[in-house]
């Protein structure tokens, strides 16, 4: 009689029904005393300082970006390690193809100057 | 023919050179002093690309690398067209000042990059490479909608069409999820056997297949989801700005017919494809392509930047390619190769006009257009109408060879309703296509208006395109025959 995804409706009425009703009751229970120290963005227990936009240097994003790329590459090493001997000459081969690809984007990034921090 | 990933390599040169030639730009651009000679080296890998798949169009065709793509002349039709875009495209942006300004290396890594997503998008039949490679054309679309430096407009297209990406890719690969817990496979042969079982829920399916074309309509700029496409053309750098309106439009198309035809449907006795699912997939169609078409033309009628008038005409025209969609048949998906092929010669030619203007005057509004034809040379003039008149489908030219196709494929099915909708859009986009002629012909050129000289390159490339235009316009059987010969895909 009823749809095979029935019970999956039933959940999320039930999901929402929740979430409302913890929204209400803590709307019509809840003391409400505010003051100016509460109404302050909340920054680690300090007095908030300064402005919300500062700069910063974007030299950060380009080593974390850096880091991502080889540090994923490496990972790729793992399994192949672990299947070195049932890969045989065929996994040295291709391995050497990836590394090759991963060592051109290495010294790339290196002549470019993507590795000094000044 | 299901081949495991060695016997695969024997197939994989187009892709193997194009991967070669963007780690060679990459080195050489460490070492050489003269950039210039970087574009070179991408063309020439792009030719030899051309001549390998070439070698490969009519072939029996087979899976490669355990099912993850296939080889087929569909495939090898999409990957052609993508390499012709992509060597224009170079040729192009030799010539371009805007260009000229940038890292030349980079630029042509990327580019190719691009191109090499293109080749995947054709040929994955694997949700998980299909969604992989569109994201491999997005990315690198994304770079190079931003590569113009110290340029507020360019970046600002980059962030947008990175942000509207995200959005579409990530609802189509929802969808594509949905379809995995469905059909409990992400082979496109699998998936059509567990939808020939007829146990998928339709509403599901449907669904599904909604949230998918989110990602495939993003690439192909067809409503409603078009919004990007104004913005990030006219704040690209135009010849690329050329490559995202033919090259990952005709892409797109490519990973469309791919998983609605051979994936979800089935090829009737009749010739008529039927979709496995139930649903009335013509009419939600045949809604698309008119809001489509209908919407970018009226939206192209007030602009007074070229490049983005041509925003305009593309979704336009994106709605046009749809009609072939429609009617369900190998009619209809011929007559769609033949317009991509069209199209791609046209409006890169359009293109390569704006690129002349814009290294002569800097700008790219339609008065810098102003008596274009008394600036020197008339030859970017005549060429521009030619393309234009073209776009609109106006005979003897090729455009109009493109939309006959289409009309007659969309005629025959009796769908009248759309093929009066899509004679009215072309009446209306003759208007505006016919406004720049007017500018170029019939206003006379202002004192402050400079001359307009091309190099001898972009000369060539002009009369090449433009000659191109005509030829189909009055010779197209070569072009059916070479498009009905694509249309062959391998699904055993």
């Amino acid at each position: 009689m009823t749809h095979p995804f029935f019970p999956v409706l039933v959940l999320f009425f039930f999901a929402g029904s929740v979430v409302l009703a913890l929204l209400l009751i803590a709307q019509m229970v809840g003391p409400k005393r505010p003051n100016p120290v509460k109404d302050e963005p909340f920054e680690s227990g300090n007095p908030p300082k300064g402005d919300a936009r500062i700069r910063f240097p974007v030299k950060f994003y380009l080593v974390a970006m850096l880091f991502l790329i080889f540090d994923l590459e490496g990972v790729f090493l793992y399994p192949w390690a672990v299947l070195f001997r049932r890969l045989g000459i065929f996994g040295l081969v291709e391995m050497g193809i990836f590394l090759t690809v991963v060592v051109v984007g290495f010294v790339y990034a290196w002549k470019k100057g993507a590795l000094d921090w000044e | 023919m299901d081949l495991g990933n060695i016997a695969s390599l024997d197939f994989f040169y187009p892709e193997a050179i194009l991967t070669g030639t963007i780690l060679l730009v990459v080195l050489l651009d460490l070492v050489l002093t003269n950039k210039r000679a970087l574009g070179l080296v991408a063309l020439a890998g792009c030719l030899l690309s051309l001549w390998a798949t070439l070698q490969l169009y009519g072939t029996s065709g087979g899976w490669l690398f355990h099912r993850m793509i296939v080889l087929d002349n569909f495939s090898l039709f999409f990957k052609l067209v993508s390499l012709f875009a992509a060597i224009l495209v170079l040729w192009m942006s030799r010539g371009s000042r805007e260009v000229g300004e940038v890292h030349q290396g980079e630029y042509s890594a990327i580019l190719l990059s691009s191109t090499l997503g293109m080749f995947f998008m054709a040929s994955s039949t694997n949700l998980l490479m299909a969604y992989l490679s569109l994201e491999l054309v997005s990315l690198t679309s994304y770079i190079l909608t931003g590569f113009l430096p110290h340029n507020r407009r360019s970046s600002e297209a980059a962030l947008k069409y990175l942000i509207y990406g995200g959005v579409a890719s990530g609802t189509m690969i929802y969808g594509m999820s949905w379809i995995f817990g469905m059909a409990g496979s992400l082979d496109y042969a699998r998936i059509n056997q567990a939808l020939l079982q007829g146990e998928a829920n339709h509403l599901g399916l449907f669904i599904a297949f909604v949230f998918i074309l989110a990602g495939f309509g993003y690439k192909i700029v067809f409503v409603p989801f078009h919004m990007w496409s104004p913005d990030v053309y006219q704040g690209a750098p135009t010849p690329i700005t050329a490559f995202l309106s033919v090259g990952s439009n005709a892409a797109g198309v490519a990973i469309l017919i791919r998983f609605f035809f051979p994936a979800v449907s089935r090829l009737g006795d009749d010739g008529n494809w039927m979709f496995l699912s139930g649903v009335e997939w013509p009419h939600f169609l045949l809604m698309v392509s008119m809001v489509t078409m209908t919407l970018g033309n009226l939206c192209a009628l007030n602009q007074q930047n070229v490049k983005r008038l041509l925003a305009y005409s593309g979704i336009a025209h994106a709605g046009y390619i749809l009609m072939g969609l429609v009617v369900l048949n190998n009619e209809g998906l011929q007559a769609m190769l033949f317009y991509i092929v069209v199209y791609l010669i046209m409006n890169l030619g359009a293109f390569l006009v704006v690129v002349i203007v814009a290294n002569a005057t800097g700008k790219e509004d339609i008065e810098s257009y102003r008596g274009l034809a008394w600036r020197g040379s008339a030859i970017p003039a005549v060429c521009m109408a030619i393309f234009l008149f073209s776009l609109t489908g106006l005979p003897p030219l090729a455009g109009f060879v493109g939309k006959f196709f289409l009309f007659a494929a969309v005629i025959k099915q009796q769908f009248y309703l759309l093929a009066v909708v899509a004679v009215i859009n072309s009446v209306i986009s003759l208007y505006y296509y016919a406004r720049i002629v007017k500018t170029m012909f019939l206003d006379f050129p202002q004192p402050s208006d400079g001359q307009v000289k091309m190099t001898a390159e972009a000369a060539v490339l002009l009369g090449l395109l433009s000659s191109m235009t005509l030829l189909f316009g009055i010779y197209w059987g070569p072009l059916v025959a070479f498009t009905n010969h694509s249309l062959s895909f391998f699904v055993k």
